[in-house]
């Protein structure tokens, strides 16, 4: 079955962005929700059915890290897998962000190909 | 090769990367920059400043024509006046050559951290108040030549 998908990201540019490098990857995804921050994003994964996130690091109000915090203390979303997409790539923000539960990270540029070759197996 | 030639690469290569990687648009290295870009006229510019164990500022400086065709490009739908969608997008070009410009830097054992980025349009001119090390580099776009820009305080 199709997967949705959550994308956070403050900019709704790099939104428009991200869901053409879904479409041109060739994934099989479903719905498409978008979040401006964690705090919206937490919002809907309580009300809504997603399967995967994509999340931006730097964001204002809570920013990609707080999201995975406190996505983290939330029994019913905690096991939603999130991958992180950034042009952060230092090791320490890295490392953290797995820590909280990140299952991996997409460097920001990608290619559609880098796309699939990293979210595929989960789609 | 000394490290300022090996940014000077690096950005070259990034710049390549990002333009035909993910705004899905063919461009080339564009003969001899300019030394001074002087006043840049319907143009927008990206920028995204650098602080820390390097001070500095990288940016891409678009005529608007070629603005609006990378928009266009990057979003995978028809953009024809600098709007937001514009602003946003080479924000986020400056962002990622930031980012990579903060990795080169990096991995020369510098501790840096980056501005969010913005960008400014219309007629203007771009300097630094400090003594900086500037690197302008062309490139060539189907729609035009833009250029991008790094200064690192000395």
């Amino acid at each position: 079955m199709a997967k949705n998908v959550l994308l956070v990201d403050d900019s709704s540019t790099m939104r428009k962005i991200i869901s053409r490098s879904l479409r041109q990857a060739g994934l099989d995804f479903g719905e498409i929700y978008e979040a401006a921050d964690g705090h919206e994003a937490l919002v809907l994964l309580e009300n809504e059915t997603i399967d995967i996130v994509l999340s931006d690091i730097n964001m204002p109000n809570m920013n990609g890290i707080e999201f995975l915090r406190e996505k983290k203390n939330r029994p019913g979303i905690q096991a939603i897998p999130v991958f992180m997409i950034s042009t952060e790539t230092g090791e320490d923000i890295i490392s953290e962000a797995k820590s909280l539960g990140t299952i991996g990270a997409l460097k920001k540029p990608f290619t559609p190909e880098k796309v699939n070759e990293v979210l595929g197996p989960f789609m | 090769m000394s490290s300022f030639v090996e940014i000077s690469d690096k950005i070259i290569e990034s710049t390549l990367e990002i333009f035909t990687g993910m705004v899905m648009m063919e461009i080339s290295v564009e003969g001899e920059p300019p030394l001074k870009l002087g006043t840049l006229k319907k143009s927008i510019t990206g920028m995204v400043g650098l602080a820390g164990d390097r001070k500095g500022v990288i940016a891409v400086h678009l005529p608007e024509q070629v603005a609006l065709a990378v928009t266009t490009s990057f979003l995978g739908m028809e953009v024809e006046e600098i709007n937001a969608d514009v602003n946003d997008a080479i924000g986020e070009i400056a962002n990622m050559l930031g980012g990579n410009l903060k990795t080169i830097l990096s991995d020369q054992g510098k501790d840096i951290q980056l501005s969010l980025p913005s960008t400014i349009s219309g007629d203007y001119s771009f300097s630094s108040q400090a003594d900086v090390d500037q690197i302008i580099l062309s490139f060539k776009a189907p729609s035009g030549v833009f250029y991008v820009e790094v200064e690192l305080e000395n």
